[in-house]
């Protein structure tokens, strides 16, 4: 019940192009959910309808039991701090800063960065660039920035991860190597993560996968793992 | 957000240092272009208010014109037509009534001091050379306490005039003119008069080489006698407490007598009005300078503002506010405008200490500083200071208003697109 849409509908343009059409979905505590389908289909959009970051035309969507759409801007702001981490297909790191500063950076809204400094340590380190901590963006591969993005993304220790092709620019290995680090988090910590991807493989590493097409959800599976 | 504004700073340096210079130098010439002309000016006005009297009341010259005399022949009832009208003027300019003024200056709180003046034009003779001078006949006492004269004297003291009589003091220039040395004796005549020895007893500079030239002071009792006019006045010379309130005593008098009554300021307004259009002037070129700074500034966050959409963009989604956004760039505009203001005022300080020492020959009112002077006044750095930094506050507000309204959502879908 922590993620809930009801008739959720989104259309862009004048005249009114629909994207998404009568989305009803739920997405409880502690799940896995790959939002998959061809390019066009509507993920993404559904994505950033879910976190907020986008408004839907239409339909209602509940997050932990709030209506997004009665939010104040600034509470809204504060739930996305401390309540959400997002991972793009780009790493979207800043480029002046360390890698340590940028894991830091969402915890330096609310003037927490020396106490989350030792999660970000530990974050980098079990990501396998505890040498890197110092290193400026241009100086990591693709592979490492996204790893670094994804710290960045769970330092304030979200309840909420929200991943947009984290693996579109990655090779499989380093895909892999992501996935891997979401499936942990899912089941360590709890965190509900939903991500959207093209990738059947790394779909069916999800727990659960929702197929849109054409704006509509087509339909759900449920992983045997 | 400041720790990431100074890395932005940091991370463009030559973009940077370009602006922080720009600032600078606008606030550095606003220092010492102030310095220099307030300092100017100030030097100016102090030697106006301190070597002069600060109002001036002066008999009236009174010329004839065609109806002046038609009260006193005909009665105030008719109308005349003259086939010659009279004309000329007035056999001599007097103050009327001046004991009533020296009864009123003595009992007015407002003035230091005052000193009865006859001035008349005479004839300096020595041996075959001729000068036509101002003899200006006052007493001595009084005289040294409304102006500064007494300071200017190059040999003897001004009140050795009051020893004895037919005693004067000549301009330098005039005792060259002359050919003469002080202790000599020189002829003075009104031009009707039998001449009358005089001793010179000093001289003075004033390095207003019309006054040096051309004046020659006495006591007043001896140019009464040379002027053929005894026990008149005609001027007063007036030394105020506060020389702010010049203007509007004597508009105050004015109000009341016949002389003519002028203030320092009214005297020399036409320095006063120089001075208007050295300010705008240099109000002008500042605000030149600070405003192709702040399109420097203005330019570069603009195009930062752009670069750094991305950044907006994840910025938001961690939860950054639209305030957050703005103030990132805000505060970079500034950090440049409050260090380029800090740097060109030190800077301009410094200049100023140096000009100072820059020779500067002859001061145009004479007691020469003999170098530049410059004002150091307070305000002229705080305004420096404060234009600087409202300057890049406002070339760097646009640029951070639109980084604010940038929405994550518009810059995520233009970017994966």
């Amino acid at each position: 019940m922590s993620i809930l849409l009801r008739n959720v509908a989104k259309a862009f343009g004048d005249p009114p192009l629909p994207v998404l059409q009568d989305i009803s979905l739920e997405i409880g505590d502690g799940e896995f959910v790959a939002l998959t389908g061809r390019s066009g289909s509507g993920k993404s959009t559904l994505l950033y309808i879910l976190s907020t970051l986008d408004r839907p035309s239409g339909g209602e969507v509940l997050l932990s039991g709030h209506q997004v759409a009665a939010l104040s801007p600034l509470d809204l702001h504060r739930f996305r701090n401390e309540q959400m981490g997002f991972v793009f297909q780009f790493h979207f790191l800043l480029p002046e800063l360390s890698a340590l500063d940028n894991v830091l950076m969402p915890a330096r809204k609310t003037r927490q960065e020396r106490a989350r400094r030792s999660l970000a340590l530990e974050l980098l380190t079990q990501f396998g660039l505890g040498d890197k901590l110092a290193s400026l963006p241009r100086q990591l591969s693709g592979g490492e920035a996204q790893r670094v993005a994804i710290a960045r993304a769970l330092v304030m220790q979200p309840r909420y991860v929200f991943a947009d092709e984290p693996t579109g620019n990655l090779d499989s290995a380093n895909g892999e190597l992501v996935l891997n680090i979401f499936r942990e988090t899912n089941r360590t910590r709890r965190t509900t993560i939903v991500m959207v991807t093209h990738d059947a493989d790394f779909a069916a590493m999800a727990g659960r996968q929702v197929v849109l097409r054409d704006g509509r959800i087509l339909g759900e599976s449920q992983a045997s793992a | 957000m400041f720790y990431l504004a100074i890395r932005h700073l940091l991370a463009r340096k030559r973009q940077t240092l370009l602006t922080l210079i720009g600032i600078l130098f606008g606030s550095m010439a606003y220092v010492v272009i102030s310095g220099f002309m307030l300092g100017f000016q100030e030097y100016l006005i102090d030697q106006l208010i301190n070597n002069d009297a600060h109002i001036r009341v002066r008999a009236k010259e009174e010329y004839l014109h065609e109806h002046t005399l038609d009260r006193e022949f005909f009665g105030a009832a008719a109308h005349v037509f003259w086939i010659s009208p009279p004309g000329g003027r007035k056999d001599n300019a007097r103050i009327e009534d001046p004991q009533g003024w020296y009864r009123r200056l003595r009992t007015d709180p407002r003035v230091e001091a005052y000193s009865p003046q006859l001035i008349a034009q005479v004839i300096i003779t020595r041996a075959k050379a001729t000068v036509s001078a101002r003899l200006i006949g006052s007493e001595p006492a009084r005289q040294v306490r409304v102006t500064n004269i007494s300071a200017f004297m190059t040999e003897g003291k001004f009140t050795d005039i009051s020893a004895g009589g037919n005693r004067i003091l000549l301009g330098a220039e005039l005792l060259a003119k002359l050919g003469a040395r002080v202790s000599e004796t020189v002829l003075l005549s009104n031009g009707r008069s039998t001449p009358v020895p005089f001793k010179i007893v000093g001289a003075f500079k004033t390095g207003i080489r019309t006054v040096d030239e051309a004046t020659a002071f006495g006591a007043l009792a001896d140019a009464q006698r040379i002027n053929a006019t005894p026990s008149q006045v005609n001027e007063l010379a007036i030394r105020l407490y506060d020389v702010e309130s010049a203007a509007s005593l004597a508009a105050e008098w004015r109000g009341f007598s016949e002389e003519k009554i002028q203030s320092w300021d009214e005297i020399n307004a036409n320095f006063l009005n120089v001075f208007t259009i050295q300010n705008v002037v240099r109000y002008m070129m500042v605000a030149v300078i600070l405003i192709v700074a702040g399109f420097g500034i203005y330019n570069i966050l603009n195009m930062v503002v752009t670069q750094k959409r991305r950044d907006i963009a994840i910025l938001r989604s961690m939860g950054y506010t639209t305030w957050d956004v703005m103030y990132l760039f805000l505060v970079q505009g500034l950090i440049l405008g409050s260090a380029g203001a800090a740097i060109g005022v030190i800077g301009g300080y410094w200049i100023c200490r140096y000009l100072e020492t820059v020779p500067f020959g002859g001061s145009p009112l004479g007691a020469g500083a003999g170098h530049m002077t410059i004002s150091y006044r307070a305000s002229i750095y705080v305004y420096a200071a404060a234009l600087a930094v409202g300057c890049s506050a406002l070339a760097s507000l646009l640029p951070a208003r639109s980084a604010g309204r940038m929405q994550p959502i518009e810059i995520i879908r233009a970017g994966a697109e």
